[in-house]
């Protein structure tokens, strides 16, 4: 299969346009030199105007050494949480020109706009409220429950089989990647527990030793087949976690075992493919709504008129010359996965 | 203001405040954790490396046991520490300590087969998960237990006052909820102060933004007794810039799975430390590296501000990249990785010293009052020690919980408190210019630096005790924040710190003064020897009525003892 499609992590979707924007870490130090005025605009509470503020460029200058600057000598009052300062803690996350970034780790740019992060309440200035995000992850039993007794130290264990728990541990709970989220931007019309949560869920959830009761319970509460793999999380997050391809994908893989009614939508998209080779979009409502359909008509109607669903192709089980490579390919991935 | 009642408060949410709290858990006793910053995700448990193994952990020798031991003594604590407790400490390591964090969930990094991944050598560590990386792990662990057991956590408010019951013991903390700007009283039989190691005195510190050195100033003002407060630990290479990686290590300690480790030149380029050559025994080896340095230094080749380079251009970047964290330094400056050494600088890092307990208890000389990690001053931090601390403190308390009173609002001492915060905020000196609270923090700092920092003499010192008089005179009385906004005032929170930090610098100061000798990491100029004769011994601070009077109470040395009566600090080897 290696050679029909290429392999999830062959492409870095950080990397992808730097080189064509000179927007690489190398090329955007280069852009400064020391002494050189960075403008640096500050989104303030109160009336959310943007103040702007002059700092000098220092070697290696970070956001958070820019912003101390600016409350050692212009505003005292503004407000910005930090502990760390080098990447460890996880507080200082924000937006510089629109781009979620931590502030301790991301290099200066010569203009910047700096404000809060979204999808979070903000106390003031530059200071968001973690409440939501806290009780969310305390609401998936975020600690290991073993169906085995400890067998002392060290258990067996190998790398391959926590490896993706593994990648999940590296995360700081920045936020980051739920204020670039646009599923939780669209606020309570879905249910989605968000990018960081689902994370934090994933360092116990993907971890062999973890009880799968545990995980059913928290999956179900998770929303996960909200997140619609947009790639957004991960291209933000500080410390490189593959969010979707090796956090979020495998949840929703254990969704559909452990929790098959969540998965009823993916589920059906993928028979309906497997079997036909293209999507019949008649067959997927059939297939997810049943009988409700009875209670859409009027929209069913619209769909008939407009050409989106074609009764007879649903009916007569139509499929397309790739039906065969579908069912070949998908049976194999779900052989693997 | 909220006024909760409980059985131990707890202050500080690192490694040994969540441990206390875990294991009052488990014992049945109600304890409330309030934290200057999040628990788990501030201070200096975050930091841990690596893991140092003790005893005969995974395959440990005898000999490599032993030299553990005598790491811990000579090259972490330069014998000042009590012996037997090190003792116990090692062994609760061996059998509870990485026993009951594995089984919890915390994943020690193994390799494609299966087998943990060690760093090889004299004396072993492995990690979780990532080398440089592991306290973030092991505290989101913590943190989760906390979360777990339904201990009630009161985070992002600073514990400004001890509060005291008519006796003088201590009644329980008051605080400011930073974020709101309310105050809160929690009243306890017990306070354990567990405010960490490390306090941001100096210019350079690996204390993180909030400490300021709140535990030692509450502490000494509750009457406690300091010890050692003049033994500072200092990172030699941590990055020289930006300002706000200071605290960010070149870890000098062996990398897992790799006999190399990084290595360090001078501004001529030519190598000056290496610790697989030069101190394959001192596995932290900040001492050995910290006196390499200085005599760079005198020789005019590097700084302690910078001039000199670390990093790990003998090493396969594949090497480095396996288990270890080390790269990401090189990487985020687009530095050509492992080819390109980084400037590094000096940074103040543990205290060693701090409060005075009794180290079967963990009790300080003030009835009600306990103490716990790196704010100590038995030992010298390391996440293992500190959260050993936890468990002794747990004990010590509720053996004795019976005969703690029940505490009692003061309510004259509440009415005080929240006056003398109030006058930070809105009073102190309107009509003349204020005194910026963030500025008064860098000139502490910047005195600790200069006066009291590496090499330090009677002159320098008094100096430094001079300059923190004329700091009270002229600007203390001008000091307050600049806007009166309750919600995340940090200018208002600078304002309580710096009056901490002056108070604990001070102390400090005068404890260097007294303790005429060099030993380990404290370099005096004018008395440049390790004097065992007449140093080998606690200096023990005690506040009396007219100031503070000094102690020497020595140690005992069952297990290892120093092999010479007097010589140069620089020649010493640890």
């Amino acid at each position: 299969m290696n050679d029909v499609l290429p392999a999830p992590n062959a492409v870095d979707a950080r990397r992808i346009g730097q080189a064509e924007h000179s927007d690489s870490l190398r090329a955007r130090n280069a852009r400064i030199a020391i002494g050189d005025p960075v403008v640096v605009k500050v989104r303030r509470s109160g009336n959310g105007h943007l103040q702007e503020f002059r700092v000098p460029y220092q070697k290696g200058m970070r956001v958070l050494d820019a912003l101390n600057v600016i409350a050692l000598n212009d505003a005292p009052d503004l407000a910005f949480r930090w502990f760390c300062g080098s990447k460890m803690c996880g507080t200082c996350a924000l937006r510089m020109n629109g781009r979620e970034v931590l502030a301790c780790w991301e290099a200066v740019e010569p203009e910047m706009t700096i404000e809060p992060l979204r999808n979070l309440p903000v106390i003031r200035d530059l200071v968001v409220d973690r409440t939501l995000y806290e009780k969310k992850v305390a609401s998936f039993e975020p600690w290991l429950t073993r169906t085995k007794p400890y067998p002392g130290f060290p258990e067996p264990l190998s790398h391959k089989t926590i490896k993706n728990a593994s990648k999940a541990i590296d995360c700081i709970s920045c936020m980051s990647c739920y204020s670039a989220c646009p599923v939780i931007g669209l606020g309570s019309l879905t249910d989605f527990a968000g990018p960081a949560p689902l994370v934090q869920l994933g360092q116990t959830a993907l971890d062999p030793r973890q009880d799968q009761r545990q995980v059913a319970r928290a999956l179900a509460r998770s929303g996960i087949f909200n997140c619609v793999s947009c790639y957004k999380c991960e291209e933000v997050c500080p410390a490189n976690i593959p969010i979707v391809s090796g956090v979020i994908e495998p949840l929703k893989a254990k969704a559909a075992q452990l929790v098959p009614q969540m998965a009823r939508h993916p589920l059906a998209f993928r028979a309906v493919v497997a079997r036909r080779g293209r999507i019949d979009p008649g067959e997927l409502i059939l297939r997810t709504q049943g009988l409700r359909v009875l209670a859409v008509i009027p929209r069913l109607i619209r769909l008939l008129v407009r050409g989106k669903i074609k009764p007879l192709r649903t009916l007569l089980g139509l499929k397309t010359p790739a039906a065969g490579a579908a069912s070949r390919i998908l049976n194999k991935a779900g052989r693997s996965s | 203001m909220r006024v909760l009642k409980t059985q131990v408060v707890i202050v500080g949410g690192g490694a040994a405040g969540c441990y206390a709290a875990l294991n009052l858990h488990r014992k049945g006793i109600k304890s409330v954790i309030v934290c200057k910053g999040l628990v788990g995700k501030s201070g200096a448990s975050l930091f841990a490396g690596n893991l140092v193994l003790s005893g005969r952990l995974l395959g440990n020798t005898e000999e490599q046991a032993r030299n553990t031991a005598e790491f811990l003594i000579k090259y972490h604590n330069q014998f000042l520490i009590d012996q037997e407790w090190a003792k116990r400490c090692g062994a609760w390591i061996a059998s509870v300590y990485y026993p009951e964090l594995e089984e919890a969930g915390l994943y020690f990094r193994r390799d494609g087969d299966g087998n943990m991944v060690v760093s090889p050598g004299k004396i072993r560590s492995i990690a979780a998960n990532v080398q440089g990386n592991s306290g973030v792990p092991f505290m989101d662990l913590r943190r989760k237990q906390v979360i777990k057991a339904g201990i009630e956590t009161i985070e992002e408010t600073v514990v400004t006052a001890l509060l005291h019951n008519a006796d003088g013991s201590i009644a329980g903390v008051f605080g400011l909820q930073i974020l709101t700007g309310e105050y809160v009283v929690v009243l306890a039989q017990a306070t354990i102060l567990a405010t960490g190691y490390s306090d941001r005195l100096h210019s350079r510190s690996t204390g993180t933004r909030e400490m300021s050195a709140d535990g030692i100033a509450m502490g000494w003002r509750a009457g406690a007794s300091m010890v050692n407060l003049e033994m500072q630990w200092w990172h030699t290479n941590d990055v020289a810039y930006p300002p706000t990686w200071q605290r960010m290590q070149i870890y000098p300690n062996p990398m897992l799975g790799s006999e190399k480790s990084a290595r360090m030149v001078n501004s001529d380029g030519e190598e000056f430390f290496d610790q697989q050559k030069d101190d394959p025994l001192a596995f932290g080896p900040y001492t050995v590296q910290l006196k390499a340095l200085v005599k760079q230094v005198h020789a005019g080749k590097a700084r302690y501000t910078g001039g000199y380079y670390a990093g790990f251009d003998h090493c396969a970047p594949g090497e480095v990249e396996a288990y270890t964290s080390y790269a990401k330094v090189y990487q985020q400056l687009g530095m050509d990785f492992p080819k390109s050494l980084i400037e590094t600088a000096v940074t103040a890092h543990y205290r060693q010293g701090g409060i005075d307990v009794d180290t079967a208890t963990m009790s300080s000389s003030v009835p009600g009052l306990y103490v716990a990690g790196g704010i100590g001053g038995h030992c010298n931090g390391l996440i293992a020690l500190v959260t050993y601390d936890g468990k002794v403190v747990a004990d010590g308390i509720a053996d004795k919980l019976g005969n703690l009173r029940e505490p009692v609002l003061p309510v004259e001492q509440v009415e005080q408190e929240r006056e003398r915060l109030e006058g930070l905020l809105v009073g102190g000196g309107s009509g003349e210019a204020s005194c910026a609270p963030g500025k008064l923090k860098e000139t502490v700092r910047s005195v600790m630096w200069e006066m009291a920092g590496v090499e330090k003499d009677a002159r320098s010192l008094n100096e430094a005790l001079e300059e923190f008089s004329r700091i009270r005179r002229e600007l203390v009385p001008r000091l307050r924040a600049k806007t009166p906004v309750r919600a995340a005032n940090y200018d208002w929170l600078d304002a309580i710190d710096s009056l901490n930090m002056i108070d604990a610098a001070e102390l400090v100061v005068v404890s260097s003064l007294q303790r005429e000798e060099s030993r380990g990491p404290f370099m005096r100029r004018d008395f440049p020897d390790t004097d065992n004769e007449n140093w080998l011994t606690a200096n023990l601070l005690h506040k009396a009525d007219n100031g503070y009077r000094f102690e020497k109470r020595d140690y005992d040395l069952t297990l290892f003892r120093p092999d010479f009566v007097r010589a140069d600090n620089l020649e010493v080897p640890w």
